[in-house]
């Protein structure tokens, strides 16, 4: 491998027998990418570390631009699936083989409009699996409209005179629901999105994890001045003034020790078996 | 593949169950060990049958937050290599749709049941068979299917093994169009020694000697190899249009037309190979009852009292399989006839198909409607003694 | 009976009264216990309590075709409601039970043969109203007593109710039976 070569390509497909498949058809700019390149990094670690094999790991994705990142692109077992279920795939696939080690890729209007009910089923059962919501506040495949992750008064193609709702808060919703780890970065803090999804991955049970990024087409702005604005606008979720001025959070949320629903569930199942069952 | 022999699979012997209690039996001894479903009336009992039992076999039942979201799981853990079903009546099936369309698109083996109530909307909880149009058409796009539909809860059980043995076949989902009448209804069921049942598997690329590196998710043939989650083959599934190789950029019209022409062929090809029709009183019979479900208990007991007590010749069709259609069978069964009574419970569906195939055998096909409930013997003979005397 | 021959009885009443219950029992009584066949079938209103509710046997040497009552030889009764909207199905050949506390009027009723049993109150003597169901099967074995044995429908009882339950089930079978032993002439 040339000293120049991206390091986390190992784990990408390439080539394809009907030519090559990078470079990846996201925008230039996009957050995704380098959210994809996070979770790489976070993956690579652990199978540097823990003993976990390769084939256990499969990607899921809905629709949207973060849902293309599974779009047959990577050295691992994938789908990309429908929009709003991914969630609901993965249950399944955990309760057939509850070793598959899952990880996610969701987009704001995939996990929090269509994909709404199964988001706050899958952090309340506690099933074993990553999710990884990348964040751009709008939807991007479809020419940027409104999102339930937009703010205020702005103005997108479907809210042409200004957005009269109010955003949600990804992280305090999946809390509420239950999910045992929640935790928000941005795609300008390479470092602790990297050690967060990792420990994300670890987790045993639904983690939560928020990624704001940045659309540049959409927004009309440069990738750098959109990274700018990701750092003015968030805050150390330490810095108690600062939130209520307005700043967003970032951080781990919580990290509550909690049993998943396999393991509630295989003890219904070893009581079922038991000799002395009915 | 032999069925294992665990000890809290159905016993073989005769036994006295619900036509749901059937279907989720035959569904564990077909190997689903995963079901996730949503309460609806009248399928409910199904679902509560495999929350108890499945748990006793190493599986996981699951109750859902939708009904999209238990379809949703099917295809998950079908990937994951595991058969899984879910059952639902007509409002839920419509809500599962577009997993269907997917489940198509993707070639992913999975179970659906819906047993029918009356709609359009809530309609009521009793018996229907209005879903057997959408069950062909319901779903978005091209792409065929295969629908079953029992008669008597040994059905239940029979068609429910014979339905995951096809989704594996045909790498498809497979749904059977059931009613509240044979979800409901209580009958001796005889299970077979284990030994006699027929369980296929889907043929993975492992039983072709394909390694991961020449695998083309959507390549080797007709029926291709399905990869699961966990063996190292890195499949990506996709429902865009796509080449062989699983790619979906560099669109182009012929790729697309081969894609979605092959998933369409793969079933109505083999329409012989995967349908089933009973005939009775074929022979020489000037008229002719054709039905389907839980009508045919009903069609069965008219057309015998027609020709025993009014001495009308009149031939009895059951369609076991109601898609893929089996037109190609009914023509070679049916002969000219003055008469063809197609009986259904909704306002005349199947009647559709049925006259395509056989106007030419027969120029007077007469839908008998009902709505809500089955028919009665005296129904429909009245209808036929109207038109034949 | 001859093989052709459809043997069918019909219970009918509120939801809540047990209606499909003994319908369950019924049918298993034929073809778990006594191995002829029957197919048990039941319709019910969306409400728990309260709706009008019909449970069905029908019993055959052979095939069962139509799964449902066409004309039935035994009607039980458990309410006004189910007396008017199923009396005309009962064969004129055929047997009509009710519970006369809770069915007042039984019009065109000559050639029926019409059999009184307060099933409630009876049931009130043994263990409790929930009874009722039981009670009336009870009375019906000592009517049918020729199609069906006794240790057949107590089989049956035993294989559907919970098993702590099994005593005062039991005990208002025989109390129905015992009232029709008691009150009425064969």
């Amino acid at each position: 491998m040339s000293t120049s070569a991206h390091p986390m390509l190992k784990y990408l497909k390439t080539q394809a027998p009907t030519g090559p498949r990078l470079p990846l058809i996201l925008c230039p700019g996009c957050g995704a990418g380098q959210v994809l390149n996070y979770t790489l990094h976070a993956v690579d670690r652990i199978l540097e570390e823990d003993n976990w094999p390769k084939e256990h790991f499969v990607f899921i994705s809905g629709v949207g631009c973060s849902s293309r990142l599974t779009s047959h692109y990577l050295q691992f077992d994938s789908g990309w699936t429908l929009h709003g279920r991914s969630l609901a795939i993965a249950t399944g696939a955990l309760l057939a083989n509850p070793r598959l080690k899952i990880i996610v890729f969701t987009g704001d209007g995939d996990a929090a409009a269509i994909g709404g009910n199964h988001f706050i089923h899958a952090c309340r059962r506690n099933l074993n699996m990553t999710i990884i919501c990348i964040n751009n506040g709008l939807y991007g495949m479809t020419g940027g409209q409104v999102a339930p992750t937009t703010e205020l008064g702005e103005t997108t193609p479907t809210t042409p005179h200004g957005n009269v709702e109010d955003p949600f808060d990804l992280c305090r919703l999946a809390e509420t629901a239950g999910a045992p780890y929640v935790a928000r970065w941005t795609t300008a803090h390479p470092r602790q999105a990297i050690k967060t999804i990792t420990k994300g991955i670890r987790k045993n049970g639904t983690a939560f994890i928020e990624i704001l990024s940045q659309c540049p087409v959409h927004k009309k702005t440069a990738p750098v001045e959109l990274f700018r604005r990701l750092r003015e606008i968030t805050v150390s979720k330490k810095d108690t003034d600062a939130i209520a001025a307005g700043k967003i959070p970032l951080g781990e949320f919580c990290n509550l020790d909690k049993s998943d629903w396999i393991a509630r569930y295989q003890q219904i199942i070893e009581n079922a078996r038991s000799p002395e069952a009915d | 593949m032999p069925i294992s022999g665990s000890k809290h699979l159905i016993q073989p012997g005769n036994y006295y169950l619900q036509g749901a209690q059937a279907c989720a039996e035959g569904a564990m001894l077909a190997g689903c060990r995963v079901y996730a479903g949503y309460p609806i009336t009248p399928a409910t009992e199904i679902m509560e049958h495999f929350a108890r039992r499945l748990p006793q076999l190493d599986g996981r039942a699951i109750q859902m937050e939708d009904e999209i979201a238990s379809a949703s799981v099917l295809l998950g853990a079908s990937w994951a290599g595991t058969k899984a079903m879910t059952a639902t009546s007509s409002p839920g099936f419509s809500l599962m749709q577009e997993v269907i369309s997917f489940a198509i698109m993707t070639e992913t083996p999975l179970v659906i049941v819906d047993v029918q109530r009356p709609g359009p909307g809530q309609g009521y909880i009793t018996t229907s068979q209005e879903d057997v149009m959408q069950a062909r058409w319901g779903h978005h796009g091209e792409g065929s299917i295969i629908a079953l539909s029992p008669a008597s809860v040994q059905d239940m059980f029979d068609l429910t093994i014979e339905a995951f043995n096809l989704a594996e076949r045909w790498r498809t989902p497979v749904l059977i169009m059931a009613e509240e009448t044979v979800a409901h209804m209580r009958e001796p069921l005889v299970i077979p020694p284990h030994a006699e049942i027929t369980v296929v598997d889907r043929v993975k690329p492992q039983d072709q000697g394909i390694a991961p590196q020449d695998y083309l998710p959507y390549g080797h043939g007709e029926v291709p190899p399905m990869a699961i989650w966990g063996e190292g083959y890195n499949i990506n599934h996709v429902s865009l249009v796509h080449y062989e190789d699983g790619t979906v950029t560099r669109y182009n019209a012929r790729t697309h037309f081969e894609n979605v022409s092959r998933i369409h062929q793969k079933i109505e090809n083999h329409i012989d190979e995967i349908t089933k029709v009973d005939a009775r009183f074929i022979d020489d019979c000037r008229h002719l009852l054709i039905c389907y479900g839980s009508v045919s208990r009903t069609g069965v007991e008219a057309v015998l009292e027609a020709r025993e007590r009014y001495g009308l010749n009149i031939g009895f069709i059951r369609l076991k399989t109601l898609w893929p259609f089996a037109e190609a069978r009914l023509r070679a069964l049916v002969p000219e006839v003055e008469t063809i009574f197609v009986p259904e419970m909704n306002l005349g569906m199947m009647i559709h198909p049925i006259t395509e195939a056989l106007r030419d055998r027969c120029s007077n096909i007469i839908s008998i409607p009902s709505l809500g409930c089955l028919h009665t013997p005296d129904q429909i003979l009245a209808r036929i003694r109207e038109e034949l005397t | 009976m001859p093989v052709n021959d459809r043997y069918e009885i019909r219970i009918a009443g509120f939801g809540g009264q047990g209606v499909v219950t003994i319908g369950k029992i019924l049918g298993t009584a034929f073809s778990v216990f006594a191995g002829i066949n029957s197919v048990n079938t039941q319709s019910y209103g969306p409400e728990s309590r309260g709706g009008a509710c019909r449970s069905e046997v029908v019993v055959s040497q052979g095939e069962i075709n139509y799964p449902y009552v066409r004309h039935a030889d035994v009607l039980i009764a458990l309410s006004q409601v189910a007396l008017d909207t199923y009396l005309a199905d009962l064969k004129e050949s055929g047997i009509l039970m009710l519970d006369p506390g809770s069915v007042q009027t039984v019009t065109d009723a000559d050639h029926f043969r019409i059999i009184k049993v307060p099933v409630a109150a009876l049931a009130h003597e043994t263990g409790g109203l929930k009874f009722q169901n039981i009670v009336a099967l009870g009375a019906l074995h000592a009517v049918i007593a020729d199609l069906i044995s006794e240790d057949a429908l107590k089989d049956a009882i035993q294989a559907t109710v919970p098993p702590d339950t099994l005593a005062p089930n039991l005990a208002a079978f025989d109390k129905g039976k015992q009232y029709i032993n008691h009150h009425l002439k064969r």
